[in-house]
């Protein structure tokens, strides 16, 4: 499949150049401008709305196909202008940006249509949708942001966008949640300005390059060199929620459930764990990273978290609360197949971006169609769930098997990625912690499946469902996603070939 | 084409499971409980050539395929599933959890037939675990506290056992290079890796220390649950080691001893453990453990003596289908039974289960006979060391697989199953059926893999001896139970009745004919009684295990001496079954004149 891309890349470039080259900023674009006209409308016009947001995330859906196509094709995407002296705005469509530029777009249009149906007859509905556009646009610049100073313009926004979200709910509980969150997201930004500032100090620019920037200031200061990266993956550990930078993850659960999901899946964790690939890749490059001897203490970091995160998954009987638990551990793969230095288990990491936020974002829009059809939001409440929604229960049921890691779901195949990449990189604990930790899953997971599928419930299956088309389909799409990127993960265009043609770059001398 | 027929027949189980969830559709699919696994067999049974084909963009890339010892796998275990469906359509008609039941069921089926169709190990490790964790609804399914119980223990074992295969089949694929199971078994895997790769499926095939969830999971699944999961999915254990473990290729005498050490232990251990279970479906299941470690003994001598290896593996193919289709049919007998409304039905029943517990115990001739025997055979080009023991412990099983057979039989009338309301001749179809494949085994494996099957014919029938013990000292319990429960005067009384009701005739008669036999009138009640006075019939039967004991060790030798010639004549040798008898008859009347010391046994025989 590489190969074959290599060839396209070969006969293709240059004839193709030319071809719409403002494709990335019409991406930007399309959330961003959709956002102040959803401002603008009044709360009562809900199906002009949802019009709105439905044709706006399926437009990008397209937009995005297409430009995966044309990068794909080896088209270069290079849009930048000066917004200070200096202080370059630099949007790229590297294949990495597009990896995560896709899972944001189909993400973001599944959810929207979870949200429209979620909040049907709530209120501060043109809010709520408003900040949500924004909150997209802001995923998509980071990930299509082509040096650090860009990347910290979205990054930013992202934390000021998601902020109503978490508090939509207005009560006191939401308040204080929004306000650690604000706390933990401000600190990290200010940091990661202070980051970016050493960057441009150290190297002379921000610029996002394969096999990174740093190579002679290493050289010359080591300790400078050892004390950016602790500052960067520090700033960014704290939205990727690495422990002990985590805390404000488990609280922001009390947002709605498509917030929620969209938080876990898509926005905000993996805003952190993708920094942390572009930093590690392509602001130091892994070999320097290495060099450094800042690999490895990462590696340990995560495995920590990975741990840490499932431990506390399981006292929990708040629903959301054990999902939130478990993203602190499940985005922590990615951070750790970054730094295993291994191209292998950089394939694990890179699919794990996507296999995660499928996995995720099926379980939390599970998690809020029981909260909304049956009122159940405890696990202990969750008896005989299964045959009372069985769709909803079926995605969830595949999304905690693929977390456990059960071939042919996708869940699998980032885990297997991972524990070859850990030999590969001679880290053989690696494989002992993926068994604690799907040990830990499965202890967290499965007691949830056995309470929906085999425990006589008490709650009464609805003669009709009480939850809409629009809250039952996501689910189940999502969950369909996890089987088939899978099951067809050697499939051209699949989201792990996709990630070995990233990887091929990002290691490439 | 292949491809999708192959796909078909693991993915039909699953349709059927989907449509499961219709309530509409649900008459219709229960009756085509039967047929689910039947794409399956007749895949086996049609397919004959090997077969591989490849689906590159599945998962990290598809393999699937049939090779001459998973058709026979494929071919035994569809016809069980194909028994148990039949006997489930039945058994869950009236049952509330009945659709559960059967999602779970179909999955279960879908996941053991898909792992005997993937030839690489993702594709493999998926149907494994998709087998083993749906089988879990089918332990759990009558939600008594016993079934909680057991099916937490399973799930437990389950999980950690899934893990434990993860990291073998990872550390396996990145040594080998490849996923595909063909390229694992050619590579030289390292000591670690073996091991994962052994207790991951060591639990699967339950020998001890690792069997701690088979018997209460198969005691508490329903009768159909219960002989698939002794039938067919442990086997499943056996079948990984052999797709994945580098057997006769390379050394791996550590591994081997465990392996072998824990076979012994599991094959008497089990016994003991067992004839404890107060539930018959409990005790067959120990009966199941104890057997797999018969199969643990080859799979040890192999990984030690890779040279004895090609000998051993089709008699562990042929031993694997013996065991399921007996212990199948013993299963679905125990449920045949239940549903038996009167004495006579039941009679029959226990009757009919008498041919699958003969098999199993080893009757010669017979599968289990001839299976035993040529595993001696092909265990004689292993470790001249281990060899008596071995030996030794494959002829005893046959005594404790007896004892086991009894125990579950008696345990069926004395505690009767429980059984749904179900008309009496629903599950003889199936039970009979699997009894009447298991009783022609040894016709049928020819027919199927000539090869593979060769040099099982070629062994000799097998000893009846061992049955015999066994039943003997079954019978000699069975009395001292009977004894004990009505107290041992009464039970001397009883047993003295005729002699003294002879005695009594006897003073009726004639002056002439009273004198000649007052002695023996008079006197032989008088000896017997004082004789039962002294030794109680427990005892007794325990000097007759040690003088049974005392003789074989006597006898090994010999048998060594015999299976070095390389075995090679149809049909058991009749001396050597003459000389059997005679054995067996020896400590009985030593230990009832209790007079000569029991090292005399030897002497007896020349």
């Amino acid at each position: 499949m590489t190969d074959t891309l290599t060839e396209m890349l070969t006969t293709l470039n240059g004839s193709l150049l030319s071809d719409a080259p403002l494709l990335p900023l019409f991406i930007l674009l399309t959330s961003l401008l959709a956002s102040p006209v959803l401002f603008a409308l009044p709360e009562s016009a809900a199906r002009l709305r949802a019009g709105i947001n439905l044709t706006v995330a399926a437009l990008k859906v397209a937009l995005v196909g297409w430009l995966g196509i044309k990068v794909g094709q080896g088209v270069v995407y290079d849009i930048s202008f000066n917004m200070l002296p200096g202080l370059e705005f630099k949007l790229q469509a590297d294949p990495l940006a597009i990896l995560f530029v896709s899972l944001s777009a189909i993400l973001w249009l599944v959810t929207t249509v979870y949200s429209v149906g979620y909040l049907e007859r709530g209120p501060h509905r043109a809010r709520f949708f408003g900040f949500f556009s924004l909150c997209v646009a802001a995923t998509v610049g980071i990930a299509m942001a082509g040096n650090l100073f860009t990347f910290l313009i979205f990054y930013e926004l992202l934390t000021l966008a998601t902020y109503p979200l978490v508090i939509h709910k207005g009560s006191a509980e939401a308040l204080r949640a929004g306000r650690i969150y604000l706390i933990y997201t401000l600190a990290g930004g200010l940091v990661l300005l202070l980051g970016t500032l050493g960057l441009w100090v150290l190297a002379g620019t921000t610029d996002f390059t394969p096999g990174g920037v740093l190579e002679d200031v290493v050289a010359e200061n080591r300790l400078a060199a050892q004390a950016l990266f602790v500052v960067l993956v520090g700033a960014l550990g704290v939205k990727a929620a690495l422990v002990p930078f985590h805390a404000w993850l488990p609280t922001a659960m009390v947002a709605p459930a498509p917030v929620s999901a969209l938080l876990h899946a898509v926005a905000v964790v993996k805003a952190g764990a993708f920094g942390i690939m572009r930093v590690v890749y392509e602001v130091f490059g892994i070999e320097t990273a290495q060099a450094l001897g800042m690999t490895a203490p990462l590696a340990a970091l995560a495995g920590v978290t990975i741990i840490y995160g499932s431990l506390r998954a399981i006292t929990q009987d708040d629903i959301k609360k054990r999902l939130a638990y478990s993203t602190v551990s499940q985005v922590s793969y990615i951070t750790l197949g970054v730094a295993l230095a291994s191209p292998i288990a950089a394939v694990g990491a890179l699919a794990h971006l996507i296999h995660q936020g499928l996995m995720k974002i099926t379980m939390f829009m599970a998690a809020g169609n029981l909260a909304e059809g049956l009122g159940v939001k405890k696990v202990s409440e969750m008896n005989g769930v299964g045959r009372a929604m069985p769709g909803t229960m079926l995605a969830f049921s595949a999304a905690a098997l693929a977390m456990i890691g059960l071939p042919p779901l996708a869940g699998f195949v980032s885990k297997w990625y991972l524990a070859q990449g850990g030999l590969d990189a001679g880290a053989g604990w690696v494989i002992a912690l993926l068994l604690g930790s799907s040990l830990l899953n499965a202890f967290y997971f499965l007691p949830m499946l056995y309470r929906a599928w085999f425990r006589d419930g008490t709650i009464e299956a609805p003669a009709r469902p009480r939850i809409g088309w629009m809250l039952a389909a996501p689910p189940v799409a999502t969950a369909l996603m996890v089987l088939f990127v899978g099951g067809f993960a050697n499939a051209p265009f699949s989201p792990l070939e996709w990630t070995r043609f990233v990887v091929a770059i990002e290691y490439q001398e | 084409m292949t491809l999708s027929v192959i796909l078909f027949a693991i993915g039909w189980p699953l349709v059927m499971a989907l449509l499961l969830m219709f309530e509409a559709a649900r008459p219709i699919l229960w009756r085509m409980m039967p047929l689910a696994a039947l794409p399956a067999l007749m895949l086996g049974l049609l397919l004959a050539d090997p077969v591989s084909v490849r689906g590159d963009w599945f998962v990290l890339g598809l393999s699937v395929g049939l090779d001459a010892t998973s058709r026979l796998f494929l071919i035994f275990t569809s016809v069980l599933w194909v028994a148990a469906g039949s006997a489930a359509r039945h058994w869950m008609r009236e049952d509330p959890r009945a659709t559960t039941f059967g999602v779970v069921f179909l999955m279960a089926m879908s996941g053991n037939l898909g792992l005997i169709l993937s030839q690489d190990a993702v594709a493999f490790y998926g149907a494994f675990a998709l087998m083993s964790f749906a089988s879990f609804g089918l332990v759990i399914h009558s939600r008594d506290a016993g079934a909680q119980w057991a099916a937490r223990l399973y799930i437990g074992f389950v999980v950690i056992g899934e893990l434990i295969l993860f990291s073998g089949l990872v550390l396996a694929a990145t040594q080998a290079g490849s996923v595909l199971l063909a390229d694992l078994r050619a590579t030289e895997l390292s000591g670690l890796t073996v091991a994962l790769l052994l207790t991951g499926f060591g639990i699967k095939l339950g020998v001890m220390p690792l069997h701690f969830w088979l018997p209460p999971a198969h005691g508490a699944a329903p009768v159909p649950a219960s002989a698939v999961l002794s039938g067919a999915m442990i086997k499943a254990g056996l079948f990984g080691i052999l797709a994945t473990v580098p057997l006769g290729d390379f050394i791996y005498a550590d591994h081997g001893t465990v392996v072998m050490s824990a076979g012994m232990l599991t094959i008497f251990a089990a016994l003991l453990l067992g004839v404890q279970e107060g539930s018959p479906k409990t005790v067959l299941g120990f009966s199941s453990v104890s057997q797999m470690g018969i199969i643990a003994v080859g799979l040890g001598a192999g990984l030690m003596t890779p040279a004895a290896w090609p000998g051993i593996a089709p008699v562990l193919v042929f031993l694997a289908a013996h065991h399921a289709l007996a212990k199948g049919a013993l299963f679905l007998g125990v449920g045949a039974w239940a549903v038996q409304a009167g004495q006579a039905g039941r009679g029959l029943v226990t009757l009919a289960m008498l041919v699958p517990a003969l098999v199993l115990a080893g009757l010669p001739a017979s599968s289990g006979g001839l299976g035993k025997e040529a595993l001696k055979a092909a265990l004689a080009d292993g470790s001249p060391v281990w060899l008596p023991w071995l030996t030794l412990a494959l002829t005893l099983s046959g005594v404790a697989t007896a004892l086991l057979m009894a125990r579950a039989l008696a345990l069926v009338w004395l505690v009767p199953p429980k059984a749904p309301p179900a008309r009496a001749d629903a599950l003889a179809l199936p039970f009979l059926s699997l009894a009447g494949l298991s009783l022609a085994l040894p016709l049928l494996w020819p027919v199927l893999e000539p090869e593979v099957a060769a040099p099982v014919l070629a062994a000799p029938a097998g000893a009846l001896w061992p049955l015999a013990l066994g039943t003997g000292i079954a019978v000699a319990v069975a009395i001292t139970a009977h004894a004990r429960m009505i107290g041992p005067e009464n039970f001397v009384a009883g047993l003295m009745a005729p002699f003294h009701a002879f005695s009594e005739r006897l003073r009726s008669l004639s002056a002439a004919k009273r004198r000649a036999a007052r002695r023996v009138g008079y006197a032989a009640p008088r000896i017997l009684e004082a004789t039962a006075a002294q030794w109680r019939l427990g005892q007794t039967a325990v000097a007759a295990l040690i003088a049974a004991f005392m003789v074989i060790e006597g006898t090994a030798g010999l048998r060594e001496d015999r299976i070095s010639i390389p075995a090679v004549q149809l049909g058991p040798p009749a001396s050597d079954d003459a000389e059997q008898e005679t054995l067996e008859a020896q400590p009985d009347a030593e230990t009832e004149q209790r007079a000569t010391p029991s090292g005399q046994g030897l002497d007896w025989r020349d």
